[in-house]
């Protein structure tokens, strides 16, 4: 079954766009990572998602409804950011007694349990929590509420990497017993690549990828040798992005590769591995690692 | 557990097929003995449960497991057999072309080749187990 549903979408901020041709769907209680530079309209695309904002142009469906102003979607969705607002005057224990009434399927003593793990008082007012606390509470109410779709928008800000680990690791195990859709966006690939089933890339406003995980690990190829030697076995390959390593070069190309092709290349003396998820990213979104140099580059012509 | 200490650039289902197979060649998993459900190893080793599954469908795939229609997956009698001729064919015959290109490459000839192989041979013999 599909929860989401895009079509044609737009978005501008008065005249300017931040999102373009969005056109994808998610299947249910599947883990998509989102992933994109700063700006590339993450945060947007989520928030149409869960009703916050309206679409400028093109079709949005989230459970078969126009998420903005649904009430069936906002019962069934919770979206968690750096920016979560609660009352003011009410302290954390209340807070986790009163979203019972917000979210049919919340559970209030796995909440308990994570706060009690996570060393998070309960008789204190959110405002006064460290920014990595306010991360984790926030991460606590999300997995407790257990909502058929559960966005996260970059959770783990502020958080250390133990905690950022720990909270992977409940979201995976609450998720394998209560299974929903989840969005799960964040800047560190590395964190998020075994727990997602699926990435979202998006790059320039658009969707630049949207597939498994393993599908666009697969779809590069990275290979380190002389200059010479990589310009012979690569004829009429297509390359993605060359980088200087000492005296060694390394090529990141698209993966059409024979077994044949391959073994030639070995012959040649020239390394071939599988990219790893996050440098397989990088290349998708023109950040070809050592591309910085170019800045320092000033001989350049 | 982590997968990622030992072979991080390759996709976490073919880790984990790997991870599979190894247990199957040493013995971990014998055969007829039932094998981890995805929901198991994506507990195990924190990984999307999909994922798992993926891997799972390569041993599938291969023979190595078969379903019991309710019961799960379980090691193929012959798994262990194959899963040594495919290493070898594989996994070990790329190996000694590895070799053979870095001893070209050193311009070490086939006689200082045997010596080497026959010495470290010695020493692993030589040393308590």
């Amino acid at each position: 079954m599909t929860v989401i549903s895009l079509n044609q979408v737009q978005k501008k901020y008065s005249r300017i766009p931040v999102l373009t041709n969005v056109t994808f769907s998610i299947k249910e209680n599947v883990i998509t990572g989102v992933a994109g530079r700063n700006g590339a309209g993450k945060t947007t695309l989520l928030k149409i998602i869960a009703g916050f904002m309206k679409a400028t142009e093109g079709d949005v469906q989230v459970f078969d409804e126009n998420p903005f102003g649904s009430l069936l979607v906002s019962a069934n969705s919770i979206y968690i950011d750096d920016a979560m607002s609660y009352p003011n005057p009410m302290k954390l224990q209340e807070l986790l007694h009163e979203f019972k009434r917000f979210y049919a399927n919340w559970n209030e003593e796995l909440a308990m349990r994570l706060m009690e793990y996570f060393a998070i008082p309960f008789d204190i007012r959110y405002q006064f929590l460290s920014k990595g606390k306010r991360s984790t509470f926030n991460a606590i109410v999300g997995i407790a509420a257990r909502c058929s779709l559960t966005i996260f928008d970059e959770p783990t800000t502020g958080m250390d990497t133990a905690a950022r680990n720990d909270f992977y690791r409940a979201l995976l195990k609450d998720y394998i017993v209560n299974p929903r859709t989840i969005l799960l966006s964040s800047h560190y690939i590395d964190e998020i690549q075994d727990i997602i089933e699926d990435l979202l890339v998006i790059h320039r406003k658009q969707v630049r990828y949207h597939g498994t995980v393993s599908d666009l690990q697969e779809a590069h190829l990275s290979l380190r040798g002389t200059k010479e030697h990589l310009t012979e076995g690569t004829l009429g390959k297509t390359i993605v992005s060359k980088t200087r390593r000492g005296l060694q070069e390394e090529w990141i190309l698209e993966n059409d590769f024979s077994d044949a092709e391959r073994t030639k290349l070995s012959r040649l003396g020239i390394a071939n591995t599988t990219l790893s998820l996050n440098d397989a990213y990088l290349a998708l979104t023109e950040q070809p690692r050592g591309g910085i140099d170019d800045v320092f580059d000033t001989q350049k012509d | 557990m982590s997968l990622h200490d030992v072979d991080g650039d390759k996709p976490i289902y073919i880790q984990i097929a790997d991870w599979l197979e190894n247990a199957i060649i040493d013995g971990t998993l014998n055969a007829d003995e039932k094998v981890y459900s995805q929901y198991q190893l994506a507990e195990l080793f924190t990984i999307n449960p999909a994922t798992a599954g993926k891997g799972l469908t390569i041993l599938l795939e291969e023979e190595l497991v078969y379903k019991k229609r309710g019961l799960g997956m379980f090691v193929s009698p012959d798994a262990q057999k194959r899963l040594r001729t495919k290493r070898k064919e594989q996994t070990l015959r790329k190996l000694v072309q590895d070799l053979l290109l870095e001893a070209d490459l050193l311009g070490i000839n086939k006689n200082e080749l045997d010596k080497m192989i026959e010495k470290e041979r010695e020493y692993r013999e030589g040393e308590p187990t």
